[in-house]
């Protein structure tokens, strides 16, 4: 189980510096010259030397790359001698906008993003599962075509136009919510849930009738099996059919859906949290494109993947645990 | 709205315990004038038409007939677990007991109790979730409670009746760590862990390849001897019914072609069906050449 362990963390490891590579050269050699950002209308060649140098964009390819790297596990300088800025580890360099560190910018946002992932993601489990297994057990019944009716339009209806109708219907017209302002939530609790309730609820919807669709035709297809026949044959009470039998092996294959949409949703809600004024890493990113903000975008890309990439092992070591036939092989 | 009570001394035909009491003069399983229907689009199909047998403690009734004969839906009707739009009329009587009569709740303590069920496909008949030792124990459990240990115990015995070889170890393995062979042994001894009355087999031995087949069917012959329980064994091999049956229907297409004693049907079979499926066997001794085929006129 360890080797298991240690192979997936090495996979890991190498997908993260491929795409740390890929983004570098996306976004600080083929992008225009960041030069030109930091100087804005006093250029002079002089002085874009003098950034090129700082930034060490006058460094062969793989030596920037080299830097980049090994300043996100030890920290690197800026620049040579007594004007150099040390940045330290990890580094992911200074907006070209605030001159903040992007580090910093990510940590402070990183909470408001987390507590909009954990929010919709309880919402939308909750449900997911309940609309699925409702849809299963009652398959063909108008219980089953209203939640399909409901999980299709959570599908079709774009985010933002959710986002935009909720807001108009339960603040404007019927004025049941304050305006959002997010707050800590130990400033003011009633406030801080009054600002989050309707991003979860938008991006639950959205997972929710994907959920739904998906646990309805597993709990289906499981029910159809040879071992739910063994079961019934067994004279087992159908709640030990379905909670013991039917559950596990239809609920096991979301969880692999399960990991990669909440990590890619940790990495920020890029329209959900535009649309609702939150601060987290999603307006980051949205922001940061809109100003061309080199280090900011490339820091978020590399944060989503790796979120993604760790997601991804810790998904594989819980299907291990929970499919046995995985489980021995992995082993 | 207060219901009509029931004396308590008034023989009722729906009572519970009463299915494990023997009504005088009946027999182990009694099916007459057995009809499943489906709907469909075009109406209503019969896929099991006016079919009758009788099993005995002790016997075997072999079920012969091609893929969609409605052997498989006799069997299920049986059990009472029809798939979904199924509808059984006749009657099936389970020591004098109409079991046609009976609530779901009521077939439940019926079901893997007294009348046991081993499937085809021993892989898909098995949850790969839980290990064997569960799965063997949950049915024991269903129907007798008691502690995980104690069924566990039980679970380990029935492995140790059915010869797998160290069950006090693979007691705690999931399927997929069994041969096919090995896995179709722990349905039996699933089924038989609680002693039922009748066994149903459906096409038990068909996944599996012939030499573990006849280990198989030893194995089957052997613990109904020793219990006495009655068979109902479905297949569509002619070889297999052979070994097992002492009796024999073969069905097509939902009726009942012929039925008699093993003897009878092996040599000298009534119905051109019968013949037909005898000789579409290809046997070692012929002469190379094409298989007979059994046609559908």
């Amino acid at each position: 189980m360890l080797f298991y362990i240690l192979k997936r963390v090495a996979a890991g490891a190498i997908v993260l510096f491929l795409i740390t590579v890929f983004t570098y050269t996306v976004f600080f050699v083929l992008s225009p010259d960041p030069a030109y950002m930091i100087c804005g209308k006093t250029c002079t060649p002089d002085r874009i030397a003098d950034i090129h140098e700082k930034l060490g964009l006058d460094k062969p390819f793989w030596e920037q790359i080299w830097i980049f790297i090994s300043g996100l596990f030890v920290g690197r300088e800026y620049g040579e001698g007594v004007n150099a800025v040390h940045c330290t580890a990890p580094c992911l360099g200074y907006s070209f906008q605030t001159s903040q560190s992007v580090f910093e910018m990510i940590v402070q946002r990183l909470p408001v993003s987390a507590t909009l992932a954990v929010g919709a993601a309880v919402l939308w489990l909750l449900a997911g599962i309940g609309g699925g297994l409702i849809g299963a057990v009652k398959k063909g019944t108008w219980w089953d075509r209203g939640i399909m009716v409901v999980a299709l339009s959570g599908i079709s209806l774009p985010n933002y136009f959710v986002a935009l109708a909720l807001q108009y219907i339960l603040v404007v017209k019927l004025k049941w919510l304050p305006f959002p302002t997010a707050v800590p939530f130990a400033d003011d609790p009633l406030q801080w849930f009054q600002a989050y309730i309707m991003p979860w609820f938008v991006l639950a919807f959205m997972y929710a009738a994907m959920y739904t669709r998906l646990v309805r035709a597993n709990v289906i297809d499981t029910l159809g099996q040879g071992f739910i026949r063994t079961a019934r044959a067994k004279g087992l009470d159908p709640n030990i059919v379905m909670g013991k039998h039917a559950l596990r092996p239809a609920l096991t294959p979301a969880l692999t859906l399960f990991g990669m949409d909440f990590a890619a949703l940790l990495g920020g809600a890029l329209i959900t949290e535009t649309v609702f004024g939150l601060n987290g890493v999603g307006k980051l990113t949205a922001d940061s494109i809109t100003q061309n903000d080199q280090p900011v975008i490339m820091a978020v890309t590399l944060l989503a993947a790796a979120l993604v990439v760790v997601a991804n092992i810790v998904v594989d070591l819980l299907y291990s645990v929970l499919d046995p036939r995985v489980r021995v092989k992995a082993q | 709205m207060s219901r009509q009570k029931r004396s308590k001394n008034a023989p009722r035909t729906g009572s519970l315990k009463t299915v494990s009491i023997p009504i005088k003069g009946s027999t182990l399983l009694d099916v007459e004038n057995l009809t499943v229907t489906f709907p469909t689009v075009r109406g209503p199909v019969d896929v099991v038409k006016d079919s009758s047998f009788r099993i005995d403690p002790g016997k075997t009734l072999g079920i012969v007939g091609e893929s969609g004969s409605g052997k498989s839906m006799t069997s299920l009707a049986i059990m009472g677990l029809l798939p979904e739009g199924g509808e059984a009329s006749g009657r099936i009587r389970f020591f004098g007991h109409d079991l046609l009569d009976r609530s779901d709740r009521e077939m439940r303590r019926v079901r893997g109790d007294k009348i046991a069920m081993i499937f085809q496909d021993p892989l898909s008949s098995l949850n790969p979730y839980y290990t064997v030792g569960v799965q063997i124990a949950e049915a024991y459990r269903a129907h007798r409670g008691g502690s995980k240990a104690a069924a566990k115990k039980v679970a380990v015995d029935a492995m140790r009746r059915v010869k797998i070889a160290d069950p006090e170890q693979r007691v705690d393995h999931y399927p997929h760590q069994f041969s096919g062979g090995m896995r179709q042994r722990i349905m039996i001894a699933m089924a038989l862990c609680l002693e039922p009355d009748l066994v149903i087999a459906d096409e038990p031995t068909t996944a599996l390849d012939v030499t573990v087949q006849a280990q198989i069917l030893d194995l089957m012959k052997e613990l109904q001897e020793e219990t006495g329980t009655g068979m109902l064994f479905i297949t569509h091999d002619l070889a297999v019914v052979s070994e097992v049956a002492d009796e024999v229907l073969v069905m097509k297409g939902g009726e009942t072609m012929e039925h008699g004693t093993a003897e009878e049907i092996f040599s000298n079979p009534q119905s051109s069906y019968t013949t037909a499926l005898l000789d579409a066997v290809p046997r070692i001794t012929d002469v190379v050449g094409d298989i007979k085929g059994v046609s559908h006129e």
